[in-house]
């Protein structure tokens, strides 16, 4: 009957609605190529909000699904993955590879404020037996931030970790962490070795620049800080938005990326990017982009930007853009390139956009949920 | 065959001895027209000939058409077999052979000769191009010639001997008529055997979009059978859809000015290819170059045009919903022209209007090809006409009797309410008070006072209208003549005369003034209508200047220099400046033509 509420549950209608809710917001906050010996981009690694760490193989993805760029209202799409399993408690914010070759380590980094490192043969192994059942595979590496002590004892939370970077010749990792500190961690003791202390926020961002073994950082506070990983001092404090009277508005530094040669460094802020030439320090151009920057990427002497709407931009060093390609998440969080010049982007609504140097979509889809 | 020979040694024009020798070898039974086994008789005679002049030439390793060119003295004499064909077309032009037996000599030697020489030879028939399209020769030889130049295409390399094949093609379309149908693929059936192949398996080792690529080439097929398209609803939306992830790859990139010049540095008439180059490697690279982005998007705008083409049949027409997917896809085309460098606009026009014209052959074949030439009958008639109606003009030209004619035709021009009139100087100077408005901010460059036209126009209206304000031109200059109501108050004050002054002189022009305005008025009047007459035939479009004095109240209200002196006695400028008026005017009726330019030269002297 309908009309009958004797048995009926809140909290499990509570549940439901949330749930549903969960699963429509997922969000893709960091994609990774996996790096294999094939010069074809092969697997492509996936960090969601719901904690859980994919793998997805792009062949196979785009074989099972609808060529071209689909509209994704109409379209489910959803992608099998080759491995699957949870990674952190809440969302997990960040994945790299520690080393480029076969034995490397996947790290990850989420909102439980761990580090974690799974050996990338064993997760590629297990893929026959239990490819969706990962839950047993249990992470070589496990850093946890430390918490700050209050008076009378007093243990803050442990602050998340939004960021992280690599350095293999140091043996080094570096998280840009919830509580407005970069930490730098030696992978061999999984001791921490230097805390970079400076920001007045959090921190949403990190490259490392270890020609110079320097670290930047970039925060909630406005400004985005050049470090020096030996002695753990800031540098360099670069402020982009300086000069904007809006600052209000456009107070976070959202990303930061570095060129291959490390010697440019882009900021994005707001609707803004800032180039600036590492060895001159200075801010050689400025432009802004038609939504907020979400993350940077260089591509050679181009800047791969995306943001807060459907587009890909590509920039040139002088801000003028070169093309825009429409991607499928409205609001996209992560963009990773293959050597090979393909594209992944993913974002809001849990989906993935493959998009080859053509500028074609090689392959849409959806990531799977726990 | 031993009288040819000697007969082609023979100098002179083949007209002296040409006929002659043809009739002592075969001892017609007419004359000078020989009968149909004399003709073949002495074509065999000649073919043998010719083959045995060709043969020598190759053993003596010259070149086939210099074979027997002799160089003595200053002048250089024919070769012989140049010689040969000569006489022989003289004689075929004469009709006193058959008149094929040239062409049959033709492509003897054609079929005959190398390559090398074969160029010689079509340079000797493009020579006598005139005499072998004569309505005679032609008629008999047409489809030899045709042979001919079909076997010698067949033999070159389409890739190697562009020019040669080129000049081949020339010549045929100079020589059969424009609206020939044999080369004609009169049911317009498409070459589906040019295939544009490419790689069905993804290479190994490189990464590229695969699917992208084969979606991408696929679109060759419905490009080279797009009647497949219009039968089959389903290939058509499998095309759309390939079509729409092609165009939004080209969208996502548009091309920089710089690449297109880049593209324009290369010679591109020396890489023009005429097949698609499709190796997968080369896709990312052909994704940057405008040029071949061109030759895609022309493509597709050849199929919209053949798919929008009627009169295939109404089965075959597409359906309306069609219709809107190809305009909307057609829209999307021209603009990824348009933005395709370099020069995209100009390129997409050109593009256009070809295919415009295209549409006008489409048409004449669907006519059944009609010929082109016009019968000359017709054209002798309409010649004759016109030889008959020499043109006789009372005005001594077309113009002006034209004018003079319309005057009669329309009697009521002058009193017609619409005409254009002079306006009133309250309506004129509007514009010029606004500009000195300071609060305009009007720059010197476009404020009208420095517009000379204007001034002149307006003193003119000021000088018959308002005497008063045309006489503060002397003191304040073009600004003063402005009526004071126009001028906000602040400016008004600058050039107010002295009251009691103001009132004298208006006193002195009322009694002055009526006098001559009765005078003036009297001897004006029949000046006018006269003028009048040729005037109205301009009326629409006449300037305003010369309407101006077809009026005749105004021209009463104009100032005699001996007004002026009364008015303005103090000053010399003023007179001066009114008696320019008047020379302007008298000109102005003189050459109402050149109205506007004497306008500009007085007012030169006034201002």
């Amino acid at each position: 009957m309908s009309g009958d509420a004797t048995h009926w549950d809140e909290n499990a209608y509570r549940e439901a609605i949330l749930k549903e809710r969960e699963i429509e917001t997922r969000t893709v906050f960091r994609t990774a190529w996996a790096p294999t010996r094939n010069p074809n981009p092969d697997t492509l690694l996936v960090a969601s909000s719901d904690g859980s760490i994919a793998s997805y193989s792009i062949p196979s993805c785009i074989s099972n699904l609808p060529f071209g760029f689909t509209n994704i209202k109409t379209q489910k799409l959803f992608a099998e993955p080759t491995c699957f399993f949870q990674g952190h408690d809440g969302p997990a914010y960040d994945i790299k590879f520690y080393g480029d070759d076969e034995d490397s380590l996947l790290l990850s980094c989420g909102d439980d404020g761990r580090i974690q490192g799974w050996r990338w043969k064993e997760l590629t192994g297990s893929k026959d037996s239990s490819s969706l059942l990962g839950g047993d595979i249990k992470p070589l590496l496990d850093l946890v931030n430390p918490q700050h002590k209050g008076p009378w004892g007093a243990l803050s939370p442990i602050p998340e970790n939004n960021a992280i970077a690599v350095d293999t010749k140091g043996g080094s990792v570096f998280a840009a962490s919830g509580d407005s500190c970069a930490y730098c961690w030696d992978v061999e003791t999984g001791k921490v070795k230097t805390v970079f202390k400076g920001h007045l926020d959090y921190l949403h961002c990190l490259v490392a620049r270890n020609s110079a073994s320097q670290i930047i950082t970039g925060s909630e506070d406005g400004t985005a800080r050049i470090w020096d990983c030996k002695s753990g001092k800031c540098i360099k404090l670069i402020d982009p938005a300086k000069d904007l009277k809006s600052r209000g508005l456009v107070k976070w530094i959202s990303s930061v990326a570095l060129d291959a040669s490390e010697s440019w460094l882009a900021c994005s802020y707001g609707r803004n990017i800032s180039l600036w030439n590492l060895p001159a320090s200075e801010c050689i151009t400025k432009f802004s982009t038609g939504s907020s920057v979400q993350d940077m990427l260089f591509d050679n002497n181009q800047i791969l930007a995306i943001g807060a709407d459907p587009l890909l931009n590509r920039f040139d060093m002088n801000g003028v853009t070169l093309s825009q390609i429409h991607c499928a998440p409205p609001s996209s969080f992560t963009i990773s390139l293959h050597p090979s010049g393909v594209m992944a982007v993913g974002g809001y609504g849990c989906l993935v956009d493959v998009i080859s140097q053509f500028g074609s979509h090689m392959c849409t889809f959806r990531c799977r949920s726990l | 065959m031993e009288v040819f020979k000697r007969a082609i040694l023979q100098p002179g024009p083949p007209e002296s001895f040409a006929l002659q020798t043809v009739q002592e070898v075969i001892k017609p039974q007419r004359q000078t027209k020989l009968a149909q086994d004399e003709n073949q008789f002495l074509e065999n005679i000649l073919r043998m000939l010719l083959q045995e002049l060709v043969s020598s030439a190759v053993q003596s390793g010259e070149q086939i058409m210099q074979y027997g060119q002799s160089m003595d003295d200053s002048e250089t004499t024919q070769g012989h077999i140049p010689r040969l064909l000569d006489i022989v077309l003289y004689l075929c032009e004469k009709e006193h052979v058959e008149c094929g037996m040239i062409f049959q000599l033709l492509e003897d030697l054609t079929e005959m000769s190398t390559m090398k020489n074969c160029k010689d030879i079509f340079g000797y028939i493009e020579s006598k191009q005139d005499i072998l399209g004569k309505q005679e020769l032609f008629a008999r030889g047409k489809l030899v010639m045709l042979r001919t130049c079909n076997q010698l295409l067949r033999r070159l390399s389409k890739a190697s001997d562009v020019v040669f094949c080129g000049r081949i093609l020339t010549f045929l379309a100079h020589f059969f008529p424009l609206s020939e149908r044999s080369a004609l693929n009169i049911k317009g059936v498409f070459n589906t055997s040019n295939e544009t192949k490419y790689e069905k398996e993804p290479p190994e080792g490189i990464s590229i979009d695969f699917n992208f690529y084969k979606t991408f080439w696929s679109l060759q097929e419905y490009f080279s059978n797009p009647t497949s398209l219009s039968l089959a609803p389903t290939k058509w939306q499998k095309f759309t859809s390939s079509l729409m992830v092609v165009m939004d790859t080209f969208e996502a990139q548009p091309l920089s000015d710089e690449e297109g010049d880049a593209n324009n540095l290369e010679d591109e008439s020396a890489n023009f290819s005429i097949k698609y180059l499709t190796s997968s490697k080369l896709m990312g690279l052909e994704l940057k170059d405008p040029s071949f982005r061109r030759h895609i998007l022309v493509q597709c705008l050849i199929l919209f045009d053949y798919l929008k083409a009627p009169g295939k049949g109404d089965k075959d027409l597409p359906s309306e919903s069609m219709k809107e997917e190809i305009k909307s896809c057609e829209e999307r085309v021209r603009k990824l022209l348009e933005l395709t460098p370099p020069r995209g606009r100009a390129f997409l026009h050109k593009i256009e209007h070809i295919l415009e014209r295209e549409k006008n052959w489409f048409w004449w074949k669907r006519d059944g090809c009609p010929p082109y030439e016009k019968q000359p009958m017709e054209k002798k008639a309409v010649q004759d006409g016109a030889k008959k109606r020499r043109p006789r003009y009372r005005l001594g030209n077309k113009e002006l009797s034209q004018l003079w004619r319309w005057a009669d035709q329309n009697p009521n021009a002058l009193t017609d309410p619409q005409r254009v009139q002079t306006p009133s100087i309250m309506e004129y100077w509007k514009p010029l008070a606004e500009d000195m408005d300071p609060s305009a901010g009007i720059e010197a460059e476009y404020h009208r006072k420095s517009n000379r036209v204007y001034c002149w126009k307006g003193l003119r209206f000021s000088a018959r209208q308002d005497l008063e304000g045309f006489s503060r031109f002397t003191d304040h200059g073009i600004e003063g003549v402005v009526p004071l109501e126009l001028l906000p108050p602040d400016i008004r004050s600058k050039y107010q005369a002295k009251p009691n002054d103001r009132a004298k002189r208006a006193k002195k022009e009322e009694t002055k003034g009526t006098l001559h305005h009765v005078e003036e008025n009297q001897i004006a009047a029949p000046a006018t209508e006269a003028d009048g007459e040729g005037l109205r035939a301009d009326g629409s479009t006449a300037p305003m200047e010369l309407d101006a004095i077809a009026v005749p109240a105004a021209q009463g209200g104009t100032p005699t220099p001996d007004d002026l002196q009364k008015q303005s006695s103090d000053t010399d400028v003023g007179q001066e400046a009114g008696q320019l008026e008047a020379d302007a005017e008298g000109e102005v009726e003189a050459g109402m033509i050149d109205g506007e330019t004497d306008a500009d030269v007085d007012l030169e002297a006034v201002g």
